[in-house]
């Protein structure tokens, strides 16, 4: 395969390429909650909560090989433990997260005993059992002393924890009221004259604050599983999806590693619900489409389209499947689909983006089973081709937020 | 004792509709050895299909058998076009086809009779509920043992056993019914003898789907009326049969499926915590303790796997 | 005109050919052995022979091009496969083992009376007839395998090196049936043997193949004279 240009890796060409990869994914990131409208805001919210499900998904699926559609399950025990700490026992909600990791992992730890023993699609199905189970769970009689039953929980401050301290919470039902109190404290920070962290202070603009937590909670689950993908574990990890008796062989403890990977990944599902319960206000079983099994699948379905057993993947399955939604949604009235393709979907009757995407999924399983992040790595090359550093000269680290061509993940379907 | 009774004749009745879906599983499975993750998804077309029938007049008998018509049509479909061209790549790409079909094809019945119940006057249905295959009014019922069983109830069981007794003729009686049992025991030996695969792979998965639309139809009936999850639970439920039962086995499957219902409805009538709302949670431990102790399940064959 | 005629015959799997212009040819009423060391394509060439996989080249059966054709539509044009390592159907019993077999005729067509025929040929079938396949030993289902194929009535039989794990007792006595076969009946046989001293002794002609092409052929006893064919493939 012929490429425009070859460069070496660690070159000033290739340096300079990281850089602008870097600086103008750091610009998007900052442009959107100080300049985008509050729409774009919202649904870029919405889409780093699906991107941070998918890329922990990602870690069993795409890289043990372990198919889940159950994943909505944990994300749901993330927002209802941020719903129960807040509302029932008036804990701050940043003291939520790593609760509901704690929580998740521990859940997803347990459930990884019986999935290291049952294999591919017989795991699918009772993952997919799990999710169905989850949401009915949480409205059975016995739990809702806890769970609020079928109606659910606000997400406020009990009115009877006034002795307790209800930190940040004590007006309003979105969890992160920014009170007077601490209006001095917290000063717009401002670089080159732009608000980069929106305008905390007042009620009615609280979704540039919701936009950091989210992408904090991105870039978290990001490094968590560049860490392991990149490490021992990950290695182990790879070796169990290619062929799990050789890696037994090789030493690989199989019940460990993937109860390991299997809490992480539970954990770290359970990190946007938490987000998601923050932003909704309060948690209920069918206020929140996530933690439905719908959810689970839609997780599945942006993963695989970006990408499966590739860091990147998720991001950008996500980042497409919320924009496109976002931008059909409200094509179930005839009259707001563009008059072009209005033909091509003036006949539905609900907007058309799930359809799309399932079809989407399909077609790509036939022509690039490993996703867009597939795609990429495969033309990529016929642009900028960067040749590998001789083995043996040693290297700086990479800086971590860089998307280049030498993305060295190790890709391929999961079986 | 007759509300006992009761119970055991509305479980096993229940658990007959979730023998259908998991024959259908058993068929496809036994066929090419794939879990088709759309089976429920498949049926529940076919479902919304008889009920527009319906909407059209057409007698409910008919529109049945129209609407396996149409399944039957889905799922040979769905496996030329979909399933044979990509079980040559693996079997995470045949999960992933199917999962995506089951996502096209609830976004399908959604975009084609919105996201609504129906029947409803609020889209001027002309039915008043989703046509009953069964007499289900009120006084349709007898007493046997101070028990009050209803018709539609032993209805469904005597549908269902009856296609059961079909298959097993058609499975044992017939050349095709050989051939399908030939492929399954040895894909490439069938070749040999000259059995047209392609042609028994198509019609497994086409009768696949016509059994599943007999589930969705009877549960629309039940219900009284069709909405885009009403067959989520009920795969499960299939599923779990099919997984007691054996999934290479169609005895175990409708077996599997009326020990589902029955436990269900016992567990759920007279162990009080267990509720409405658990009773799926009865389906799962049914599927991950067979997968754990006895992955062939009662009646199917041990497989060994390979290394 | 000859039964089968396979001129330059490549085959293989995906993008690895195993055959690489293969010649060969079965008179009619002949018993052709085709004899070679593991992997030089035997079984490659029997399942291109009945259209299991991707062939090139031409393949005629009494002057018809067969080459495109689908398996089944080889199956009745007259060609049956025992293939290698037996291929019964070890759920079904051994009757419909045998019915599987007939799948190609019509029924009526004596179908029935030809199992009992073959019952009558391997009467340790007869004795096992509403017993799973999956039950019987290995040599009583090298025997079904050959009864189910000849239920098609074909006029050639492909027999894919029939004694592969079966006692030398048990493969003298199958190797009589279809030495029987052949002159009695006058049934075509190619057949794939390792084991050239029993093959060679129910041969017309025999033919060895190495990697993927014919190397030496003619009759048993012309192989058989040449010392250095004799030493490095017949090993006697």
């Amino acid at each position: 395969m012929k490429s425009l240009v070859t460069i070496r890796e660690g070159s000033a060409a290739h340096w300079a390429i990281r850089i602008v990869t870097a600086v103008l994914l750091v610009a998007i990131l900052l442009w959107v909650p100080t300049k985008g409208s509050a729409s774009l805001i919202t649904t870029s919210i919405e889409a780093m909560t699906l991107m941070s499900a998918a890329m922990a998904l990602n870690l069993v699926l795409g890289y043990t090989g372990q198919i889940s559609i159950g994943h909505s399950a944990f994300l749901g025990i993330g927002a209802y433990t941020t719903g129960i700490m807040v509302s029932r026992w008036g804990f701050s909600p940043w003291v939520t997260f790593p609760v509901a990791f704690g929580v998740a992992f521990f859940v997803g730890v347990l459930v990884s005993f019986p999935a290291a023993r049952i294999k591919g699609v017989y795991l699918a199905l009772v993952t997919l059992a799990l999710g169905l189970v989850f949401p009915q769970m949480l409205t059975w009689k016995r739990f809702s002393w806890l769970t609020g039953g079928g109606s659910g929980l606000p997400l406020s401050c009990p009115a009877t924890s006034a002795t307790r301290t209800c930190a940040g919470v004590a007006k309003t039902t979105t969890g992160f009221d920014i009170g007077p109190a601490q209006k001095g404290q917290l000063q717009t920070f401002k670089i080159f004259g732009h608000d980069f962290f929106g305008d905390l202070r007042r009620l009615d603009n609280k979704s540039a604050f919701w936009y950091w937590i989210a992408l904090s909670v991105v870039v978290v689950i990001y490094l968590a599983c560049r860490g392991v993908v990149k490490s021992r574990v990950g290695r182990s990890l790879i070796a169990i999806r290619d062929n799990e008796t050789a890696a037994a062989v090789m030493g690989v403890n199989l019940v460990r590693t993937k109860a390991f990977v299997f809490g992480l990944s539970a954990g770290l599902c359970a990190l946007p619900g938490c987000v998601v319960a923050i932003k909704t206000g309060g948690v209920s079983p069918e206020g929140i489409l996530s933690l439905t099994v719908l959810g689970a699948i839609t997780f599945l379905i942006a993963m695989v389209i970006g990408g499966a057993g590739s860091l990147w993947g998720p991001i950008l399955g996500s980042t497409l499947y919320v924009f496109v939604t976002d931008k059909t949604g409200s094509w179930a009235d005839d009259d707001k689909i563009p008059g072009l393709i209005r033909p091509l979907f003036g006949w539905s009757k609900i907007s058309p983006a799930d359809g799309i995407f399932a079809l989407l999924l399909i077609i790509l399983m036939f022509v690039a089973p490993r996703g867009i992040a597939g795609l990429w790595k495969q033309y990529s090359p016929l642009v900028v081709r960067v040749l590998p550093r001789p083995a043996g000269t040693g290297g700086t680290p990479e800086p971590l937020a860089t998307v280049s061509a030498t993305e060295t993940t190790n890709e391929g379907e999961p079986q | 004792m007759d509300l006992f009774l009761q119970r055991v004749i509305d479980g096993i009745s229940q658990g007959s509709v979730y023998a259908l879906i998991a024959l259908g599983l058993v068929i496809i499975y036994r066929g090419t050895g794939h879990l088709n993750f759309a089976q429920g998804e498949m049926a529940l077309f076919s479902t919304y299909c008889v009920y527009q029938f319906g909407e059209w007049g057409v007698p409910v008998w008919i529109a049945l058998v129209l609407g396996m018509g149409v399944g039957f049509v889905l799922g040979s479909i769905t496996e030329v076009t979909l399933v044979r061209p990509i079980s040559k790549k693996s079997p995470f790409a045949v999960f992933i086809v199917t999962l995506g079909l089951f996502r096209f094809l609830n976004w399908l019945d959604g975009a084609i009779w919105g996201n609504q119940q129906l029947p409803t006057t609020a889209v001027g249905s002309k039915q008043g509920r989703f046509p009953s295959l069964f007499p289900r009014e009120p006084e349709d019922h007898f007493k046997i043992l101070g028990a009050t069983i209803r018709w539609e109830r032993v209805g469904i069981l005597a549908l269902v056993l009856g296609i059961s007794l079909l298959l097993y003729l058609l499975f044992n009686f017939t050349k095709f019914g050989l051939a399908m049992r030939a492929v399954a025991s040895n894909a490439e030996s069938a070749k040999l003898t000259g059995i047209r695969t392609h042609i028994v792979l198509m019609v497994s998965w086409g009768l696949a789907a016509a059994i599943g639309a007999i589930g969705g139809v009877v549960m629309g009936g039940l219900n009284g009326t069709v909405n885009l999850g009403l067959m989520f639970g009920i795969f499960i439920y299939g599923s779990a049969a099919a997984t007691l039962g054996g999934f290479d086995s169609p005895v175990g499957a409708v077996v599997g499926g009326m020990i589902i219902g029955l436990v269900e409805n016992l567990a759920s009538g007279y162990i009080d915590w267990v509720g409405q709302e658990l009773k799926l949670g009865v389906a799962l431990l049914v599927i991950v303790g067979v997968l754990l102790v006895k992955p062939s399940g009662l009646f199917g064959t041990p497989k060994v796997e390979r290394v | 005109m000859s039964m089968l005629k396979i001129e330059g015959l490549t085959a293989g799997y995906g993008p690895v050919s195993v055959l690489h212009g293969l010649d060969l040819e079965v008179g009619e009423g002949e018993l052709v052995v085709m004899l070679g060391a593991n992997g030089a394509g035997k079984t490659t060439t029997m399942r291109a022979i009945s259209g299991l996989i991707g062939r090139q080249g031409t393949i005629e059966m009494e002057g018809v091009n067969i080459t495109k054709w689908s398996p089944d539509h080889i199956v009745r044009a007259g060609i049956a496969q025992v293939p290698q390592g037996r291929g019964t159907f070890p759920e079904l019993s051994v009757e419909d083992n045998l019915l599987a077999g007939a799948y190609v005729r019509h029924k009526g067509e004596g179908v029935r009376d030809d199992m009992e025929r073959w019952f009558d040929v391997f009467p340790r079938l007869a004795e096992r007839r509403a017993q799973k396949a999956g039950s019987l030993s290995g040599g009583e289902q090298q025997m079904l395998a050959i009864a189910r194929a000849l239920m098609s009535r074909p006029k050639l039989l492909l027999c894919d090196e029939p004694s592969l794990g079966l006692a030398p007792l048990i493969t003298q006595e199958l190797f009589d049936v279809l030495g029987r076969l052949n002159t009695e009946e006058g049934l075509s046989v190619l057949l794939v043997e390792q084991n050239a001293n029993l093959a060679m002794h129910i041969a017309s002609r025999v033919y060895l193949l190495e990697t993927g092409r014919i190397v030496a052929s003619g009759t048993s006893a012309e192989l058989s004279a040449d010392d250095s064919i004799r030493k490095a493939y017949l090993g006697f």
